[in-house]
């Protein structure tokens, strides 16, 4: 079974538009839940986005240097 | 758009349910936190504890510092049922100890003291266990204004000095000045029975630090006992630049600087702020020992 992985909200104010720095894992690579998937930045910090679940990161579907949005798909899982 | 931050400038950008739950709260009861209007680094963490730092008088405020993301502008008169939403918002986190703060509100006679005070009330009718931390605007130094605040005895009495005199002027708003917010701490110090006095400033502007010795004096001859130095962080690209950011061994010679001057309680760190876990203030030795004097 296939899980996107999508940025989540912050909230209504708090950034919601990231620019991907690095990945993390590679495709084909295992994740666990809670693992370090990808580190994003804004205009304030860097992020890491975990891994909502544990699987094999099978696509990735935003590129370092990628703008992106809440709730755009960031990668998909096999899981 | 700033692409690379040093290593120690890196949080996580996670939201669980207990994250879900804080953001429901905050929506149902139509409050607003100053983790979302400035952007807090530590939201998806503070969040997740169940834990935001609520802020009266809704989300405009009078002033226009260069460093901070809060809407500025011409506010909403307060509403009267938003002391009663935040202490439902306390009751329902089930908070031990929460830190209210406020836009600033030149436009009110009172500065919004009234008001800041009602929801201390509220708080201690529907949390009486909870301690309550407030972190009030300069009320432009207003003392009745600030008395009114006083009165209703919060636990812990909080102005930032945001940064050092010198930079006053290139940072916040020209109405702002570095020795009114000293008096602010000051008249907090000598209220009986005496809150916990504390300040918070942020490093990353151009500050020496010599400057910051010198920042910690006066806080602490302002009567000042507690204090929290953080890193800068340009909310957005409309903000004022970082200068430098601070690296983590800097932070830790300015906490044991602030300990060896005689403040009781200090933290520092790149994602220190004032209200950031604040609750270990309240977890120390020597806030126990107040609140016993306090309480009897």
């Amino acid at each position: 079974m296939t899980y996107e992985v999508k940025l989540p909200s912050l909230g209504q104010d708090a950034a919601d538009t990231a620019t991907i720095s690095y990945w993390l894992v590679e495709e084909g690579d295992k994740v666990k839940e809670g693992e370090d998937l990808v580190e994003m930045t804004t205009d304030k910090a860097a992020f890491i986005v975990p891994s909502p679940k544990g699987g094999v990161l099978i696509e990735k579907l935003v590129q370092e240097g990628d703008e992106i949005s809440v709730g755009d798909v960031v990668c998909v899982l096999e899981v | 758009m700033q692409t690379r931050f040093p290593e120690w400038i890196r949080r996580s950008w996670a939201s669980g349910n207990d994250f879900s739950f804080t953001r429901g709260l905050v929506e149902d009861l139509s409050l607003h936190t100053v983790c979302q209007s400035a952007r807090c680094p530590n939201m998806a963490e503070c969040w997740q504890r169940r834990t935001a730092t609520l802020m009266v008088l809704g989300n405009t405020c009078t002033r226009n510092c260069r460093y901070c993301s809060v809407p500025s502008g011409k506010p909403e008169p307060p509403d009267p049922e938003e002391p009663l939403r935040v202490a439902a918002a306390v009751r329902d986190m089930n908070l031990k100890h929460c830190v209210i703060t406020s836009v600033t509100r030149d436009d009110l006679p009172d500065g919004g003291a009234q008001h800041i005070a009602d929801t201390v009330r509220s708080i201690r009718s529907l949390c009486p266990e909870t301690t309550i931390e407030l972190l009030v605007p300069d009320f432009e130094g207003d003392e009745h204004a600030i008395e009114i605040v006083l009165t209703s005895q919060p636990e812990v009495f909080s102005h930032n000095i945001e940064t050092v005199e010198r930079l006053y002027p290139a940072v916040r708003s020209r109405r702002y000045t570095y020795r009114m917010a000293l008096g602010v701490l000051r008249q907090g110090s000598v209220h009986r029975p005496k809150p916990i006095i504390k300040s918070a400033f942020m490093a990353g502007h151009g500050e020496t630090k010599d400057e910051v010795r010198q920042t910690l004096c006066d806080l602490l001859e302002a009567g000042c006992e507690a204090v929290s130095i953080g890193q800068y962080l340009r909310p957005t690209p409309k903000q004022r630049e970082v200068a430098e950011y601070v690296t983590p061994e800097v932070f830790q010679e300015f906490e044991a600087l602030a300990i060896e001057l005689g403040f009781q309680f200090a933290v520092a760190g790149p994602f220190v702020r004032s209200s950031y876990r604040s609750e270990e203030l309240m977890q120390t030795r020597f806030a126990r020992e107040r609140m016993d004097v306090v309480t009897g």
